[in-house]
């Protein structure tokens, strides 16, 4: 019940994240999702034997699934090096990690929001050329701007 | 033999044509006409000339499907095969005085490869062979298109999109005939008894074969692309019209008419699109005036009656369509070669344009005259004799006699029209007063140099030889129509003898000539109103280019409609698919839950409440977090939670692994937010709420999910087996441990094979796109401590070198004990990176941060490690990956730690790669060190105008010179100095100066 539960929160938090702009967002989500997968493959163990798989004939009645632990502990070491690759994805080019910038994401910036299939046509098939080449700071929005204050104001002094 | 022989050396020779022409100019051509009339001549002397003889080969190809090599000669190839060779002979030579002096490899090249294609048509006996050099032809024709420039581009594509479609109806065709006779033989195909037992099937693949013949031959509604391909050159088409693409259409159906002669759809389709075709085309030509245009359109005519007279499948019939096929081989590539001269000594094609040719010009309009005459039915030429026969097949329409007479009546039609248009050509051309002055802007005529007339002369004069001397060329057609007619395969009856004389006496096809050539002669006359009532007029309101680019056009933008569906940068977008999908998955999942066994006693436990809580408590910040920084430590301290978790439910060995990752993850974390805003973005009311609305429902399904899916079954065998049996199978007592590196240590080491992909993908990455610069605030107070790392980490990194020594040794230890207790190979490697990320963190400065271990090679020697422990066990177990034991003194060792090792340095090696990666570190051999003025350099690079312009005006060193060098450098050694120039150097923003004067007292401390 608890373990489910936990599973249900990292889960939502998970895919919150993962419904944002900004790349490191997306990543903090897939950590968290992978806490859940994690999870999952202990509640499927079994969690009313708790019992440490350690040591000469471990009872088996009270000693829990060694196998789902093996799971997890190489699919933890893996997250970790995806998460590694997926961060430095985050910070590697030229713009920050907010996908929906102007020379990426929604095709010329607009935002429509994260519903499927909603996407602005207009030239599709070919402003995605045009909108690489276009100034950087064209069509800048809000967030864009509220991006450029952070790197103004920073710590007080 | 004979026919690979003869269809190497014409591949040989298109392989070859490139080359000469590059020799020897457009004069290869010659050579390349030689070459075609001489394998033409070997073809015809090695032909088999009697009835139903034929020339066999055959080499395996793809034996398991039953491809083979097979060529087959029969009366049929024979004839089509002459036509290619001979006719594509006079072409080459004709090409050698048409071309300008420009390069002209690729269409020499093309040309003969376009030969040798349609001769492996011809001859293939093979079902795929025949697609596969069906296909060929059309790519051919589409290169020899796109080859006259820019404006033959759109035609090019609109014919490859008709006739590439055309050539899936065929694949569709053979596919069905393969499975449905279960053989890829041609010729066995085609007599196998299953077409006659199923109407349906045979229907059915008449209809794929008639589709794809009738894009190739441009029949209705297909037809529009041979007239757009005109703006291929005049040799092309020639080529293309006579002898080439359009009869490879002709030829199929030929062949496969004896099979298919008595299926309604394939006469019925045949004979109504051929006239349609024949009577639209012929109308279309009167509207032309130029005289290329109005040839191409005479094709499309004269292909109708061809597919016509070939749909009416008797042998007559289909004697009469070979002998029209020799026949318009003849006057067409003559026709197309004579206007070709035309317009290059006039200047013009234009009929309104051309003037005095006749005087000028006298044996080009002879010669046009003729061919022209031949192909308005014109007795005594070749012509008259196979217009007439198709006359009298197309009244032997299979059907009601009315049928047959409304057939030929259209024919006739169709016929007068010819005779319109031929005259038309002829007329224009060379007709109108002689002695008038050429239009504006065009020279004066001359006839063209006999060496550039002749290729189109023969097969004029070819057309009166073969016309009046018909038994000549009537063994050829005989063989042809037998094999077409199937008189060896299906007993009908021989065709015996084409009489290919010009007179047979009072008979109706004599009365239809006689009519279509006296009403022709009427609208010759009258040639002038009939052009003011046609000539430019539109007659339909859709023209076939127009649709096929509609198509065109429209498809490609259906497809970027398509795409924008899923082209987008934004990863939200393709990460909610399948949430959504999985959502309604679990939906369907629920209602279908049934009779689940009763879940286990005691699987909650007090503790579990206060984690679930600290879970929620975490999630719930991180989602609201606004600050990049602090989600990042939430997000930590949620692993925390979860490592507790799996303290609780007995994974130690997990729930280290677990904590080590956490605090290596913020290590990485922070390096990569330092080049990043501090704040996200804030998110629009209405994605916030959606995402909500997505992510409480994924939540809500994955809880239903464990609660239905877990829990509910004792200790599983496997499980059961592992706790019984880890310690005899392995000597070790920690289970998990054991499973990881002897049991199951294959899916270990494809984990680890992930992880060192992940290592080297990080760097791959980073050497095609750099880092973002530093974003690190810069308003901190002058002088403050916290500034300068030197000083700033002077406790910590008093403590790491204390700390140091003993987190590596017992990252060792870990390692060595991990069999038995909690520890082992990814553990142990943890403790070493965590080590190493806190040596990183308190250096002075990144570029000199002590993690300059080799990084790849740690990735590398781990994977080799594991791989050699492997192939030990291979040897010495007789399994991969197996362990054994190795007695050391009275203790022993097991490889599997050997294993262990190699997972130890792989991991290792991937956090490494990270710090060095991310954190500027200054790799032995790859930086120039502390060079200062470059460093400075770098930084100025990076920066954007702005800040740049606060800092450079002071900066030392900053020379023109060696901004150059600076810029020269990799993006790996940029990183690492932009970023130990910018943030450890300390606050550009206060004093200009101060940042050097740290890095001098910095590089003085060191």
């Amino acid at each position: 019940m608890t373990l489910a539960l936990t599973v249900g929160v990292l889960v939502a938090g998970a895919v919150y994240l993962m419904m944002q702009r900004g790349l490191v967002r997306v990543v903090l989500g897939f950590v968290l999702v992978a806490h859940a997968a994690n999870l999952t493959l202990m509640a499927a163990g079994g969690t009313d034997r708790r019992g440490e798989p350690l040591g000469q004939q471990p009872d088996p009645a009270t000693t829990a699934d060694a196998l789902p632990q093996a799971f997890v502990l190489t699919a933890i070491v893996i997250a970790f090096a995806i998460t590694i690759y997926l961060l430095v994805l985050a910070a590697a080019g030229r713009e920050d990690d907010d996908t929906d910038g102007p020379t990426g994401g929604d095709m010329g910036g607009t935002d429509v929001g994260p519903h499927l299939g909603e996407v602005s046509t207009v030239g599709a098939g070919t402003s995605r050329g045009a909108a690489d080449a276009e100034d950087p700071h064209e069509g800048e929005d809000p967030d864009e701007e509220m991006r450029h204050r952070d790197d103004v104001t920073g710590v007080p002094s | 033999m004979i026919l690979l022989v003869l269809v190497v050396l014409t591949a040989a020779l298109a392989a070859a044509a490139p080359a000469l022409a590059r020799a020897m100019g457009r004069d290869a051509g010659l050579v390349l006409a030689g070459g075609l009339l001489a394998l033409g001549l070997t073809l015809g002397i090695s032909a088999p000339w009697t009835l139903g003889e034929t020339v066999d080969f055959s080499v395996p190809w793809l034996p398991v499907l039953d491809v083979a090599l097979r060529l087959r000669l029969d009366g049929l190839s024979l004839a089509f095969g002459l036509l290619v060779l001979l006719v594509g002979a006079l072409v080459m030579a004709y090409s050698a005085r048409y071309l300008g002096s420009g390069p002209c490899s690729a269409f020499y090249g093309l040309m003969v490869f376009f030969a040798a294609a349609m001769l492996v048509l011809v001859l293939a006996d093979d079902l795929v062979l025949l697609f596969v050099a069906w296909e060929a032809t059309t790519l051919c024709s589409f290169f020899l298109i796109t080859l006259s420039g820019p404006a033959g581009q759109q035609p090019a594509v609109r014919t490859l999109l008709l006739t590439a479609g055309g050539g899936l109806a065929l694949l569709a065709a053979v596919a069905t005939t393969v499975v449905a006779t279960g053989t890829t033989q041609l010729s066995q195909a085609l007599a196998s008894p299953v077409w006659s037992e199923d109407p349906l099937l045979a229907s059915t693949v008449a209809l794929l074969v008639m589709v794809a013949a009738f894009t190739k031959s441009a029949q209705f509604p297909f037809h529009s692309w041979l007239p757009d391909a005109m703006a291929a050159s005049t040799p092309v088409s020639a080529y293309l019209h006579a002898a080439a693409m359009v009869k490879a259409g002709i030829y199929l159906l030929l062949r496969f008419s004896s099979t298919f002669a008595d299926v309604p759809v394939w006469y019925v389709g045949l004979v109504g699109v051929g006239l349609l075709t024949a009577l639209m085309g012929a109308l279309y030509a009167m509207q032309r005036t130029d005289l290329k245009a109005l040839l191409a359109y005479s094709t499309v005519s004269q292909l109708g009656f061809l597919v016509a007279t070939t749909g009416i499948g008797t042998s007559y019939a289909v004697t009469a369509a070979v002998a029209h096929t020799v026949a318009h081989a003849l006057f067409k590539s003559a026709l197309f070669m004579l206007v070709g001269v035309v317009d290059h000594q006039a200047g013009t094609r234009e009929i309104p344009r051309l003037r005095g040719l006749r005087r000028a010009m006298p044996v080009t309009g002879v010669a046009m005259a003729v061919a022209a005459l031949s192909m308005a039915g014109v007795p005594p030429l070749l012509g008259f004799i196979s217009k007439e026969k198709m006359f009298a097949a197309l009244l032997e329409f299979p059907g009601p006699t009315w049928a047959g007479v409304l057939a030929g009546g259209v024919g006739v039609a169709a016929a007068v029209l010819t005779f319109a248009y031929s005259g038309r050509l002829v007329l224009g051309a060379f007709g109108g007063p002689a002695e008038e002055e050429p239009a504006e802007g065009l020279r004066r005529p001359r006839e063209a140099a006999p060496s550039f007339l002749v290729p189109a002369l023969v097969p004029a004069a070819a057309g009166v030889v073969l016309g009046l001397w018909g038994s000549a060329v009537a063994p050829l057609v005989t063989t042809g129509a037998d094999a077409a007619a199937g008189a060896t395969t299906t007993g009908r009856g021989s065709v015996t003898d084409a009489d290919l004389s010009l007179w047979h006496g009072l008979n109706p096809e004599l009365l239809m000539s006689a009519t279509a050539i006296a009403l022709g002669t009427v609208l010759v006359l009258a040639r002038h109103r009939v052009d003011r009532a046609l000539v430019g007029r539109r007659l339909f309101p859709l023209t076939g280019v127009g649709v096929v680019e509609g198509f065109r056009t429209g498809s490609i933008a259906a497809g970027a409609r398509v795409s924008a569906l899923t082209g987008s940068d934004a990863p939200r977008r393709h990460l909610a698919v399948p949430l959504v999908v999985l959502l309604v998955l679990a939906g369907v999942g629920l209602t279908q839950l049934d009779g689940l066994p009763t879940p286990q006693a005691d699987l909650t436990r007090g503790v579990d409440w206060l984690l679930l809580a600290l879970v929620v408590v975490g999630v719930v910040v991180v989602v609201r977090a606004t600050s990049r920084l602090g989600a990042l430590v939430v997000v930590g301290l949620v692993g925390f939670v979860v490592a507790l978790w799996f303290v609780v439910l007995g994974a130690m060995d997990v729930a280290l692994t677990q904590l080590l990752v956490e605090v290596l993850t913020v290590v990485v974390g922070v390096l990569v937010l330092r080049r990043l805003p501090r704040h996200f973005a804030p998110a629009p009311r209405h994605r916030t709420v959606g995402a909500a609305a997505l992510a409480v429902g994924a939540g809500a399904a994955a809880t239903a999910a464990v609660l239905a899916m877990t829990g509910r079954r004792g200790l599983s065998p496997a499980g059961e087996f592992f706790l019984a049996r880890a310690e005899e199978e392995t000597g070790g007592t920690n289970v998990v441990n054991t499973i990881l590196v002897d049991f199951r240590a294959l899916d270990t080491f494809g984990e680890l094979t992930v992880l060192g992909i992940a290592g080297v993908a990080v760097v791959a990455a980073l050497s095609s796109r750099r880092l973002l610069p530093d974003r690190a605030p810069r308003t901190w107070r002058e002088g403050s401590p916290v500034v300068s790392p030197g000083e700033s980490a002077v406790v910590a990194r008093t403590l790491a070198r204390v700390l140091a020594p003993l987190t590596l040794v017992v990252s060792l230890w870990l390692l060595w004990r991990g069999h038995d207790a909690p520890g082992g190979g990814f553990i142990g490697a943890l403790v070493g990176a965590a080590t190493l990320a806190l040596l990183f963190l308190v250096a002075r400065s990144d570029s000199s941060a002590p993690v300059k271990v080799p990084a790849a090679l740690l990735i590398g020697a781990g994977v080799v490690l594991c791989v050699a422990v492997g192939l030990a066990g291979l040897v010495v177990e007789g399994s991969f990956l197996e362990p054994f034991f190795i007695d050391v003194g009275d203790s022993y060792v097991t490889t599997a730690l050997v294993f262990d090792v190699g997972v130890y340095l792989t991991v290792v090696g991937v956090v490494v790669v990270a710090l060095q990666q991310l954190g500027g570190v200054l790799l032995p051999g790859t930086g120039p060190g502390e060079d200062e003025p470059e460093h400075r350099m770098a930084l100025e690079e990076v920066l954007d105008r702005k800040e740049s312009a606060a800092l450079a005006p002071s900066s030392e060193g900053a020379g023109p010179g060696q901004e150059q060098s600076g810029q020269e450098r990799s993006g790996l050694e940029r990183s690492g100095l932009e970023r130990s120039g910018q943030e450890r150097s300390g606050p550009p923003g206060g004093a200009d100066g101060s940042a050097g004067r740290e890095r001098t007292t910095g590089g003085a401390a060191r």
